[in-house]
């Protein structure tokens, strides 16, 4: 007997979106018609020279408008995965299409110290015990320094950041920096660690996050570090932070468009610079200013999804943002608002989801809350999995053979299967009684049990000796 | 007697009409520019800012109760004394050399103004010598700074210290503000006060006044 079924091995796995393509394709000629009739000033003369030369038009000295055929022709040469790898050369992450990954963020003042609960300024230590935490983690993918080190030379604190990062963890790594010159160390020490400039171009494991003033207005560092890496061919995000009701209308449509006009323009020069420089798009959109507190905050449930379903209609990869809270300590809020936004951000098929672990819009962070959210990632991916309907999952011939009074609980099928179900780390399900003997903790308590066991004996793989030290004379070079 | 309650309540519903109205009505009735000034129109500014820092009131509301102000001020400032001056004072404002974070400043500075202010904004990545400059030249009464970067904190006591040289730290008062400044860190660096939000920087600038 031929054994024939038809579309046997077509999943369906859990997808969600809030756009059609109808929606995007509208969004996208807002886009075009804005950097065609309204441009962007530009502040950096190569960047406005690049543009010029390849057909757009400029006035004032620096506003440039950018035909749309310019726009399509990047979009003709630009990858539609950012492949990004580990310190040790090993492929990690494919970002791109509806894959997700998930990283801290970057630079919180402050931390809730999980020692003593207190509020207080992050140090150099906090960095270090961050990295090997986020090393530690199955489900942290990718690192950002998460805290800023008030106790080193303030003016060259990213050199100590992307110093901390390279040295406790193997994970791949988004630096941010200040100034250029910080993106140039950076780029320095990350090429020192892989053995050479080609060496971090074709393995490349660090990936800078820029951040532009809005979306029509493009500062200087912003455009000199993006034409800094394209020439090299390195990894970046280009996002502007338009705000809507501030720098573009309060509408989502609205500051989206504004947005991703900016977006579109740091692509074009980005091509125009070096075809085939990998970039990388925000994946929230709709940024507002909460009125009555002034916060812009994080969690906001409006401002997510649409630009991920946007990224996909373009077909670039997306920095995402989720397990981050507008919350001030390790509490309920906190956990629900990283849990619904990681949630929402893998549902839609975010890449590079960023700013786990953030609290209180970004000015603290917690150890603790990032362990956490390791949980709840694990929760999501298990959730994510297709079902699996087979003649082997199906089980018809065993349902016969056990019956309808048998059981299962022995059965070598069993056996075979049971592991594959999702089991939790952190969250409780224990009984009462069982609970009250392993101490009665609560979720925050046993995150920071966590914390401690691993800055305690997790040992992240160290960096060689004369590699440290040479990556440790570029921090140096500026004292 | 001014009709103040009927002022207030225009201000704090932004009808920047009916403000004209009642504010020339009194001045048809005879009643004094500097009271109605004060009585109606700081007034009710003053109650704005109130429902703003008790997040009773949305920012676009606080900006037009100020609009609705000004056009009263401006009904009133032909009749003004020299004594009740149409403006309360003159502040300077930017943010600090590095910074291009101005969304805060930007709503600092739209509260001053509708508070009665006249304000100099200088911008973003405003260096040390600009702020002085200006300082001089308006013969400022405030001088208020923003950072949003610890980077970038750093050049707010530098401009205080380069005052101080220039020997006219005593004539302005200094108001800082920017989510990574703290009032002890306003203390350290020797400014006259710090403001935490929008809401809050014109009842601490009249408070310093
Ligand atoms: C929006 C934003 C941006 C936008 C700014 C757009 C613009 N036109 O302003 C963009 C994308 C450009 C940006 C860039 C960068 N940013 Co930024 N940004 C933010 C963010 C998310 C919100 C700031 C904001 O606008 N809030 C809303 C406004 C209304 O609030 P506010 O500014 O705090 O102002 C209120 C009060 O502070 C007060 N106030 C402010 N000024 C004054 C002045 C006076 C006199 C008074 C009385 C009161 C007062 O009143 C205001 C109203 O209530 C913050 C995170 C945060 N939670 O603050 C990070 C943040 C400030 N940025 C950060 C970083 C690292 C950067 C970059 C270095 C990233 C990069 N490498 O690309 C660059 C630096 C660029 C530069 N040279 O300045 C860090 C700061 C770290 C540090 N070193 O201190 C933060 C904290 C985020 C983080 N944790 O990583 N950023």
């Amino acid at each position: 007997m031929a054994y024939i079924r038809s579309n046997q091995q077509s999943f369906n796995s859990p997808h969600a979106a809030k756009m059609s393509e109808g929606q995007c394709q509208r969004l996208y000629w807002a886009c075009l018609e804005i950097l065609e009739r309204t441009g962007v000033c530009l502040y950096n003369q190569e960047a406005i020279d690049l543009l010029d030369k390849a057909g757009a038009s400029v006035t004032d000295g620096n506003r440039v408008r950018i035909p749309a055929g310019m726009v399509e022709k990047a979009f003709s040469t630009v990858p539609k995965n950012v492949a990004l790898y580990n310190r040790n050369g090993q492929r990690k992450i494919q970002a791109g299409g509806h894959r997700s990954y998930f990283g801290t963020g970057s630079d919180c003042l402050n931390i809730i110290d999980h020692r003593t609960g207190e509020r207080r300024l992050a140090v150099l230590q906090d960095i270090v015990d961050g990295m090997k935490v986020c090393d530690a983690l199955d489900n942290i993918d990718f690192v950002m320094c998460m805290f800023l080190p008030s106790d080193v030379p303030q003016d060259i604190l990213d050199r100590y950041e992307m110093e901390a990062m390279l040295n406790h963890t193997i994970k791949p790594i988004f630096y941010v920096t200040t100034e250029f010159a910080g993106c140039k160390a950076a780029v320095e020490m990350a090429e020192i660690v892989a053995g050479g400039a080609d060496a971090l171009r074709h393995y490349p494991f660090a990936a800078c996050y820029i951040n532009v003033t809005t979306g029509l207005r493009h500062n200087e560092e912003a455009l000199q570090k993006l034409l800094f890496l394209s020439e090299k061919g390195l990894p970046f995000t280009y996002i502007p932070s338009a705000q809507g009701g501030v720098t573009a209308p309060i509408t989502i449509a609205g500051t989206m468009a504004v947005n991703n006009a900016g977006v579109l323009a740091g692509l074009v020069i980005s091509q125009l610079k070096r075809e085939g420089t990998p970039f990388i798009m925000p994946g929230w959109g709709g940024n507002m200013l909460d009125m009555k507190t002034t916060v812009q905050p994080y969690a906001d449930p409006e401002k997510r999804s649409q630009a991920i379903d946007f990224s996909h209609f373009l077909g670039l990869p997306t920095f995402s943002l989720g397990g981050c809270s507008e919350s001030k300590m390790v509490d309920q809020q906190a956990a629900a608002e990283a849990a619904l936004t990681l949630f929402t951000d893998a549902l839609f098929g975010g890449n590079l989801v960023h700013d786990v672990g953030y609290l209180e819009s970004g000015m603290s962070g917690s150890l603790p809350q990032l362990v956490i959210c390791d949980e709840v990632i694990s929760w999501i991916e298990a959730f994510m999995h297709e079902v699996v309907i087979t003649d082997e999952t199906l089980a018809l011939d065993l349902i016969d053979e056990v019956g309808p009074d048998g059981q299962y609980l022995d059965n070598p099928h069993t056996m075979k299967h049971f592991r594959d179900r999702w089991y939790p780390n952190l969250f409780e399900r224990s009984n009462y009684d069982s609970w009250q003997k392993k101490g009665g903790k609560d979720l925050g308590t046993r995150a920071t049990d966590v914390v401690e066991k691993i800055v305690n004996e997790h040992e992240p793989e160290r960096l060689p000796d004369d590699i440290a030290k040479a990556v440790h004379e570029v921090v140096l070079k500026e004292l | 007697m001014i009709e103040t309650e009927k002022i207030i309540e225009a201000i704090l519903i932004g009808d920047d009409d009916k403000v004209k109205v009642l504010t020339l009505e009194e001045i048809n009735k005879g009643e004094r520019a500097g009271e109605i000034m004060r009585e109606g129109l700081i007034a009710g500014m003053t109650k704005v800012g109130e429902q703003m820092e008790a997040e009773e009131m949305f920012i676009p509301e606080v900006l037009m109760s100020a609009r609705a102000m000004s056009a009263g001020v401006e009904v009133l400032k032909p009749h003004l004394k020299t004594e009740d001056a149409a403006v309360r004072g003159k502040v300077v404002i930017g943010t600090v050399e590095g910074d291009l974070h101005d969304i805060g400043k930007n709503l600092v500075k739209m509260l001053i103004e509708g508070a009665g202010f006249e304000v100099i904004d200088l911008g973003t990545n405003v260096e040390k010598d600009r702020f002085i400059k200006a300082v001089q030249e308006n013969n400022a009464d405030i001088l208020g700074m923003s950072a949003l970067l610890t980077t970038t904190m750093p050049s707010m006591q530098v401009i205080i210290e380069a005052l101080k040289k220039a020997g006219i730290r005593d004539q302005v008062k200094i108001i800082v503000g920017g989510a990574p400044v703290t009032e002890e860190y306003a203390q350290e660096i020797g400014a006259d006060a710090y403001g935490p939000d929008a809401g809050s920087a014109v009842r601490v600038i009249n408070s310093i006044l």
